[in-house]
């Protein structure tokens, strides 16, 4: 049986999402594409799990959740963490799961170019490098020859990337318009049932562990913006980085207005533009009953073509599970092109 | 020759008549009328299909005694001739001239505002929803004005996708 090895980085929910979901999916693998398929090492942000044989993937999640440090798992833990990890030990492909970063794209910009170096295959959920720097890093994996997977960097569970790619692939795409943070999403659809203000349910939503901390990255529309760039670079061949986004979040939006929209037929959504002359983040009025209106943290999108006229995909846009399915997915086309 | 309007009326008593006593002091003559008061559109009005006959000239009497009317004529022949769009605004909408806002928008040719509500919330922002009767083709125009003037207002627009 032929090894696929490899190394995620970042074990935070997405990181240990796809370990979860490897545990689950690596019998169907083996049956199916005839690959044993071994994380070879684990890194947090500053420790690690490493072994050639093959680490267990709920032992993994099992110490991260009880101790917060791959350091602790038994045998294997270690004191090496990023780039050291990529030359420890052999690997096959490099799963990219650490946080977003819209200031430098680092950490994972740097781990991703060096794996392409190694001539490693890289899969990704991680926006900021890409928004940063999309051309830089598809051109360094064409130079290296390696495969380069990035569907979970957009939509969570939501297929948008490999859809438009190879689904559509005979369609001239004319315009993307679609609802690409969950949080967001979220927030607006229970203002939008309970009438409560924008302070009350952003707080509520921090409780549930549905927005974070710091909310800016979702509330002022960056994390919609970064995706906004990703969609332009990949399916309309958009040159684009950030800065060319017009980006305006939900931190605004008043209670009155929500109420004044729904008495009119509309819902207002948090809504993303990738158009030939328009990169937009902006709240909009959406008709109530449309494919726009979709709620809670669920994500959709609409893909305007040539020969299939509009198409329209939706699901959930975020969560560990939801994301590691697009990895896993993105993993199994690498597999798929190996044979 | 024929033609097919769809004009669209208040609910109130007198509109119809207002409406139908023009067309045969201009010439033309009332094929059809239907009038189902009972289906109204989001903004409350009834549309009413009608089928006049007569001399091309008599017919465009017609029509442009509509239009100084008032009436909205939404299609004709089965073509399109009004849309309804919808745009809301937050911010110190009132304070930073209303009627200056509104004139704005009125003074683009074939677009009227024809509805405005709007929700204070005391000393803080308000958030206005405001219903556009426009030319078809003539969106675009229409909020790049809207646009123009919240950002010199600084409001916040938030527009139909």
């Amino acid at each position: 049986m032929k090894e696929f090895k490899v190394i995620i980085m970042g074990f935070g929910a997405v990181g240990q999402g796809v370990a979860e979901a490897i545990a689950l999916k690596k019998e169907m693998i083996q049956k199916d594409y005839g690959y044993n398929l071994k994380i070879v090492a684990a890194a947090d942000s500053s420790t690690s799990a490493i072994c050639i044989e093959g680490l267990d993937e709920n032992t993994l999640v099992k110490t991260k959740k009880e101790t917060g440090k791959l350091a602790d798992y038994p045998e294997y833990g270690s004191n090496l963490s990023g780039l050291q990890v990529l030359d420890s030990v052999d690997y096959d492909c490099l799963i990219e799961s650490t946080p977003t970063n819209i200031d430098d794209g680092e950490p994972g910009k740097s781990l991703t170019l060096k794996a392409f170096n190694q001539g490693k295959d890289v899969v990704t959920s991680n926006k900021g490098y890409l928004a940063l720097n999309f051309k830089e890093i598809i051109d360094a994996a064409q130079e290296n020859n390696v495969n380069f997977k990035y569907e979970a960097t957009v939509g969570g569970s939501m297929p948008i990337i490999n859809f438009v790619k190879d689904t559509l692939s005979s369609c001239k795409i004319y315009s993307v318009i679609g609802i690409l943070n969950g949080t967001t999403n979220y927030i607006l659809s229970r203002m939008t049932s309970e009438g409560s203000s924008y302070q009350n349910i952003l707080r509520e939503s921090q409780e549930l562990g549905i927005a974070e901390t710091d909310p800016t990255n979702d509330v002022e529309g960056i994390d919609a913006a970064c995706k906004t760039v990703i969609l332009a670079n990949s399916l309309l061949n958009i040159p684009a980085t950030y800065d060319d986004v017009e980006v305006e979040g939900i931190s605004n939006i008043t209670s009155q207005a929500i109420d004044l929209a729904k008495k009119d037929g509309y819902l207002i959504k948090l809504i993303a533009e990738v158009l030939p002359n328009n990169l937009k983040v902006s709240p909009r009025l959406v008709k109530k009953g449309s494919s726009y209106d979709v709620n809670g943290t669920l994500n959709m999108a609409n893909v305007k073509t040539d020969l299939a006229g509009d198409v329209s995909v939706s699901g959930f846009g975020a969560g560990s599970l939801e994301t590691a399915s697009a990895i896993i997915t993105d993993l199994i086309s690498i597999l798929k092109n190996k044979k | 020759m024929r033609i097919d309007l769809v004009l669209e009326l208040m609910d109130v008593p007198g509109q119809l008549v207002s409406v139908l006593e023009p067309i045969s002091g201009l010439g033309a003559n009332l094929v059809t009328v239907i009038h189902k008061r009972d289906v109204k559109n989001e903004n409350g009005l009834i549309p009413v299909q009608l089928t006049l006959e007569g001399e091309k000239s008599n017919l465009n009497q017609v029509i442009k005694r509509f239009n100084e009317l008032g009436v909205s004529i939404l299609e004709m022949d089965g073509v399109i001739k009004k849309e309804k769009i919808s745009t809301i605004l937050i911010g110190h909408i009132i304070d930073r001239d209303i009627r200056d806002t509104m004139d704005r928008i009125n003074q683009l040719d074939g677009v009227y505002v024809v509805g405005f509500d709007i929700q204070l919330d005391g000393e803080h922002k308000s958030s206005a929803l405001i219903n556009i009767e426009i030319d078809v083709d003539k969106k675009q125009i229409v909020f790049d004005r809207v646009e123009e003037i919240a950002k010199q207002k600084e409001l916040l627009m938030i527009n139909e996708v």
